[in-house]
């Protein structure tokens, strides 16, 4: 019995000194792991679609910076600018933001993200003067930096070589117009038993285009208030779509929005007017030799620019660490990786002569120039309208081509929407 | 006083009896309130006060991200105003339901009633009726896509073989986008479900009045006239009104994969023109107001189809 009770006692003590050497022994490691947990902060950072896996810029940056981790939200680009909103207003917006073109106003006027001007006050590379002018121009808009533009990417005109050669067509160029984009079509297009087999020019593959096209014939788009004008340019461009649809019948009628189907790439039509970012697709092409160049014009040259913004949100914890994310995805390697991923150019002009960007596919392209002298007279035009009005202009513009509405009657209510959208 | 003196024991008995039973009752009610209070508890905060909040933000200009404006009825003033694409909204969305609920119900119950046909295999049939339910609406409007495309969709190919060299633009024409997205909603899992809501009740109807209807001597539009509707109208007002509350509401997840709203705005439904306006255009009053009245709108509809459906609606076993 009593034997029992002292085997008890001693096994108690035992555990229990067992237990306070342990104790003594972890805490101190517990601190020093506490201690190492403080200095690892986590970023959240925001941006549409995964990053490409080959030229990953996120895990460049953790590489560099160990002790910052970066959390990334991919959102779906059809959500991206609804959800970024609703995360700003509810404050639970990620440390850093991809914020695009008509969203970074709005986010800059109530003070949801901060000025840039104090970063990059000492540092050349990332002052106003060493990007495109239209992003200067829209830092004065804005009364000062609040993004930096991650790179820029245009529309451009998109074509099959092995048709063009075929039919002996001279392959388009920087100084093409709208008549010769024209005359290329009627060439390339061919009629077997009255139906259709080769299109010279499938339909507008990007509704962006259809701003180009309606700057290039003389309209202003949107003003220094980012309210829409248009008039006769718009007209004009309806017009000459109206004409390849269905007078030369050179180019098929629309097909609905976000069509699964893209002639071009399906080798069934010559030329297709689409987004740069088409090129990082169309790198997949196997069955015919393709190339680019910058979209035909009308009454002036005109592109617009696509782009979007590394920002910092206001009440972000971690502003320090944030703004080393920006400055890594901005500086050469940074730029580097991002661009050799997307295919787009630096929006640096210092960075310009690297061109990381030009990542050709087997069949396309080799014109790379139509990307820079694109970049010379693109500017952010319809990209800071509300999209709401633009998908609702694009599809009265493609039911203008379907007969079912005329162009002037397409720009009076594209007026009076804009109108009642501002107030 | 005199009348009460003279109340005695015996008749004040059967109202406290009646009290204690008030009391049981009272319990028993709480009891189920308390069960049903989760349910309760949810509908009111995730339905009660939204809906209620959405009426308010109507009354507002909010762009989501600086704070509301009250600017009181002119929201519902802009809406009413003839510039305005409510009405044409409005029309596209009543053309839309009316449509698709007839064919989608009408379809639903015919696919039932060939469930309830007594062959082998039926239950490889139901599988395939049953799978183009349960794909997603977004991955289900893309394949459609392809399909109705007017250059390389199989439709058009199909229609080539008979003589039909350009095929028409399905999603493309004002006359046809319509009906095709009609002919397409019978693939989604709303009728997918009604058929199978059909299926379960048609095994319901007694054999024995189908019997006694053959004895008399009736036909096959007879039996089904006056045996198999009766029996199972109470399901189809249940169809009928779940598929009506879905179009008008739910429409969206169809339509704006498909055609974004176009040709123009031809297939701009009101839950679409919500979305446009609250998330693509940040203007949330103007959209509360848009849902407010699709919330009169559906309410509306609601009532009349139980109202109407006492004379045709037999709830008699």
């Amino acid at each position: 019995m009593k034997n029992g009770v002292w085997k008890k006692t001693s096994l108690v003590l035992g555990a229990a000194s067992a237990a306070s050497l342990v104790a003594g022994l972890a805490i101190p490691a517990m601190n020093a792991a506490a201690k190492k947990k403080d200095a690892q902060v986590t970023i959240n950072f925001a941006m549409w679609g995964p990053v490409n896996p080959k030229y990953n810029f996120i895990t460049a940056f953790e590489h560099k910076y160990p002790n910052i981790h970066v959390n990334l939200t991919e959102i779906p680009e059809t959500n991206y600018s609804q959800k970024l909103n609703t995360m700003v207003m509810t404050n639970t917006a990620p440390d850093v933001m991809l914020v695009w073109e008509a969203d970074i106003r709005r986010f800059a006027q109530n003070g949801y993200i901060d000025k840039l001007d104090s970063y990059i006050k000492n540092d050349k590379s990332l002052q106003p003067s060493n990007f495109l002018p239209a992003f200067r121009q829209l830092d004065q808009l804005n009364g000062g930096t609040y993004g930096l533009p991650w790179c820029y990417a245009t529309h451009l005109l998109f074509y099959n070589v092995d048709m063009f050669k075929k039919a002996g067509v001279k392959f388009p160029n920087a100084n093409w117009t709208w008549q010769d984009y024209e005359n290329a079509a009627k060439k390339l297009t061919i009629v077997k038993n009255g139906q259709t087999v080769q299109w010279g020019s499938a339909p507008i593959g990007f509704p962006g285009v259809w701003y180009s096209l309606i700057g290039s014939a003389g309209d202003q788009i949107v003003n220094s208030k980012g309210q829409l004008v248009i008039g006769n340019g718009a007209i004009r461009a309806m017009e000459w779509q109206n004409k390849l649809t269905n007078q030369l019948k050179v180019e098929p009628q629309p097909a609905a929005k976000n069509s699964a189907v893209d002639l071009f790439a399906a080798g069934k039509a010559a030329m297709i007017l689409n987004g740069s970012w088409m090129i990082s697709q169309y790198n997949s092409i196997k069955n015919f030799k393709w190339d680019i160049a910058p979209l035909p014009h009308d009454k002036v040259k005109y592109d617009d620019l696509h782009t979007a913004f590394f920002t910092i949100y206001s009440k972000s914890a971690h502003k320090d660490a944030a703004w080393k994310f920006i400055q890594f995805c901005m500086s050469p390697e940074g730029q580097k990786l991002i661009e050799e991923g997307t295919n787009n150019p630096s929006a640096e002009l210092s960075l310009s002569k690297y061109n990381w960007y030009k990542n050709a596919g087997p069949n396309g392209p080799t014109n790379w120039n139509a990307f820079t002298e694109a970049g010379k007279y693109a500017r952010l035009g319809y990209v800071l309208l509300p999209p709401g009005l633009t998908t609702y202009l694009t599809n009265e513009f493609n039911a203008s081509l379907l007969g079912q509405i005329s162009p002037q009657q397409v720009v009076k209510q594209g007026l009076a929407q804009a109108k009642q959208m501002n107030g | 006083m005199g009348q009460s003196g003279a109340l005695t024991a015996d008749r004040l008995r059967p109202l406290v009896e009646s009290h204690g039973q008030r009391k049981k009752k009272w319990k028993t009610n709480l009891v189920a309130y308390a069960f049903l209070s989760p349910w309760i508890i949810g509908f009111i905060l995730f339905s009660g006060v939204p809906i209620l909040a959405s009426f308010v933000l109507s009354l507002t200009h909010w762009d989501m991200i600086s704070p509301p404006r009250f600017v009181g009825l002119e929201n519902y003033q802009l809406l009413f105003s003839q510039d305005s694409g409510f009405w044409k909204s409005l029309y596209v969305t009543l053309e839309f339901t009316v449509l698709s609920v007839v064919v989608t119900v009408i379809w639903a119950l015919i696919m039932a009633l060939l469930l309830n046909k007594r062959v082998k295999g039926i239950g490889i049939f139901q599988f395939f009726y049953f799978v183009p339910a349960v794909l997603p609406s977004v991955a289900m409007a893309f394949v459609f896509q392809l399909i109705f495309n007017q250059q390389i969709g199989v439709f058009n190919y199909i229609l080539s073989w008979f003589g039909v060299k350009n095929g028409p633009n399905w999603l493309m024409d004002q006359s046809l986008v319509i009906p095709t997205i009609v002919f397409i909603s019978i693939y989604t899992y709303t009728t997918g479900q009604m058929m199978l809501i059909f299926n379960a009740s048609l095994k319901e109807v007694p054999k024995e009045l189908y019997e006694a209807a053959e004895i008399d001597g009736a036909s096959a539009w007879q039996k089904f006239r006056h045996v198999t509707f009766p029996s199972i109208s109470p399901v189809l007002l249940f169809n009928l009104v779940m598929a009506t509350v879905g179009t008008l509401n739910g429409s969206f997840s169809l339509i704006y994969p498909l055609t974004g709203g176009g040709p123009g705005d031809a297939t701009n439904v009101l839950s679409l023109a919500i979305f446009t306006s609250a998330f693509q255009n940040f203007q949330m009053g103007y959209a509360s107001a848009l849902s407010t009245i699709l919330f009169i709108l559906v309410a509306l509809i609601s009532y009349l189809q139980f109202a109407l459906s006492k004379r045709w609606v037999s709830y008699e076993s």
